[in-house]
């Protein structure tokens, strides 16, 4: 663990099933009343949205944007900026998985602040509050509700524009696993392993402290005894509650910790192989593990310890992830996804020039991260 | 007080190094291939370091300004020169640092990700020439 550390939450999360109904209270007190949704079409389709709307009793509705898609762009971005501006929005609610509520905070940013979203890009550009905006999640995995970042697709350059500031973190974030129950059990699956990449490489991390550790730590058994349940029991609130609190949890962690290879590996198959990151992230985790522990044994041996009472440590942790995988029908070998070999080298080379890989415990180049790739094929 | 005592003992050794490092064919070669023009804005000392790996001068693989100037830079760091003395020494993580805003960066940052493993030879590049200029109590 680094001996320096910060920790930073400007979040309130409310989580429990039924929370949503404590929304509009929350709305009227922070002094805004014209809300403006940001959400998908599945959504709006499958009856998530009316839902929320329905509980908007003395809040009123300046306008819903249903057009945010899996890797929402700058050019959405700007148009749902341009849209809430024209209806007088001064509350942003971000309804749905990690890319609208990233997208809600890009259009925060945008709204709050005039101008071009790339005028913005970087690290510690925003420098005074944003808007007000709140946050409710319909997946359990990427924790953005909490998270001081937004990574929004430059379509034009190809590559994800990174926003992190303490102010882009939504003001509210609620909970409710009633909106959840609805999530596929592959989508239940993936999203839990990226909750639970985050949880594992944010404890490891050379940035983690003892807060991020003891978040990472709960989230991680949260998983471990809730996403199997999930996934076969889609209506199991207890379940679905549970992996809420573990992707908020582990997105507290890693918001302030950061992650490590297995993140900047997923990054990679995602970008020039089109893999969901749940799934990549999931596949990658336990053999960036074995990588790591190797060389650097105490974290895991640390995690391990926490989790099952056992000083073990990385082999454990990563059979018991790979175990999980199988449990949660999601591919554990880089094969089952239809890869060639050959696109390995170009993956391992993207991956080893992410971000990610500068928190990562052990130091690893692109022919270490190749070994990793060969070793999950 | 910072590590550095003005400006001018700033551009000694940070720009100092970075024209070091600009006569690399290593090192230098791969940031010219980025053709970025990066400017480093300094605090306590006040002071800029600007380098140009798209426009060069003849001579090196990228030109090294010290202070102001007119380049139109694609990103920009911002820093306390002590930290930036620390990342010169390999003591600073920089995705840590970002995120903790002991760094701040505006322009496309995975630009300079991607040089970070060019930039590691600098480290003891950096060490070395402290100590050819005397600056033994800098290293400590």
């Amino acid at each position: 663990m680094s001996d320096y550390w910060q920790f930073y939450l400007p979040t309130r999360i409310i989580a429990g099933p039924g929370t949503l109904q404590d929304l509009p209270e929350h709305i009227l007190a922070s002094e805004h009343r014209r809300v403006f949704l940001i959400t998908d079409r599945v959504l709006r389709q499958n009856g998530i949205v009316d839902k929320v709307v329905s509980v908007l009793k003395g809040v009123e509705m300046a306008g819903i944007f249903d057009e945010v898609t899996p890797d929402s762009e700058v050019a959405l971005v700007e148009k749902a900026a341009r849209l809430a501006g024209e209806t007088g929005a001064d509350y942003l609610l971000a309804v749905g998985g990690g890319s609208c509520i990233d997208t809600a905070k890009a259009v925060n940013l945008v709204l709050s602040r005039g101008g071009n979203l790339r005028d913005y890009e970087g690290f510690g550009q925003i420098n005074t509050p944003l808007g007000p905006m709140a946050a409710i999640p319909t997946t359990a995995g990427t924790g953005s509700e909490v998270t001081q970042y937004a990574l929004i697709l430059d379509k034009q350059n190809h590559y994800k524009i990174t926003f992190l500031s303490p102010y882009l973190a939504p003001a509210l974030a609620i909970l409710d696993p009633e909106l959840t129950i609805s999530m596929p059990p592959g989508l239940t699956a993936a999203t839990g392993m990226d909750a639970l990449g985050h949880a594992v490489e944010s404890f490891v991390s050379t940035s983690t402290g003892p807060l991020a550790r003891g978040l990472a730590t709960e989230a991680c058994e949260l998983i471990f005894r809730n996403l199997p349940r999930a996934v076969a029991a889609g209506d199991d609130l207890a379940a679905r509650l549970a992996m809420l609190l573990a992707s908020n949890l582990a997105g507290i962690a890693f918001s302030n910790a950061l992650v490590g290879c297995a993140h900047a590996l997923a990054h990679a198959l995602g970008a020039l192989r089109e893999v969901p990151h749940g799934v990549a992230v999931g596949l990658m985790l336990p053999h960036s593990i074995r990588f790591n522990s190797r060389q650097e044994p105490d974290p895991y041996r640390e995690l391990t310890c926490r989790l099952f009472g056992s000083t073990a440590g990385g082999e454990m942790l990563a059979d018991m992830i790979t175990r999980l995988l199988q449990e949660c029908n999601l591919p554990y070998r880089l094969s089952q996804l239809g890869l060639a070999e050959d696109d390995l080298p170009a993956v391992a080379g993207s991956a080893s020039v992410d971000g990610a890989m500068y928190t990562n415990p052990r130091l690893a180049d692109a022919e270490d991260l190749l070994v990793i790739l060969q070793s999950a094929y | 007080m910072g590590v550095f005592k003005d400006a001018e003992q700033l551009y000694q050794c940070i720009a100092g190094m970075m024209e070091i490092c600009s006569e690399d064919q290593a090192m230098g070669g791969k940031i010219r291939e980025a053709e970025l023009v990066i400017r480093f804005v300094y605090s306590d000392p006040d002071s800029q370091i600007t380098v140009d790996a798209k426009n060069p001068a003849p001579h090196g693989y990228f030109t090294v300004y010290r202070g102001e100037n007119d380049l139109e830079p694609e990103v920009v760091m911002e820093m306390k020169a002590d930290v930036a003395h620390r990342f010169w020494l390999g003591k600073v993580n920089l995705v840590s640092a970002l995120t903790r805003g002991e760094m701040k960066a505006r322009g496309p940052i995975p630009k300079i990700m991607k040089l970070l493993p060019a930039i590691k030879p600098a480290f003891a590049i950096y060490t070395r020439h402290l100590q050819n200029l005397g600056y033994q109590d800098l290293l400590a």
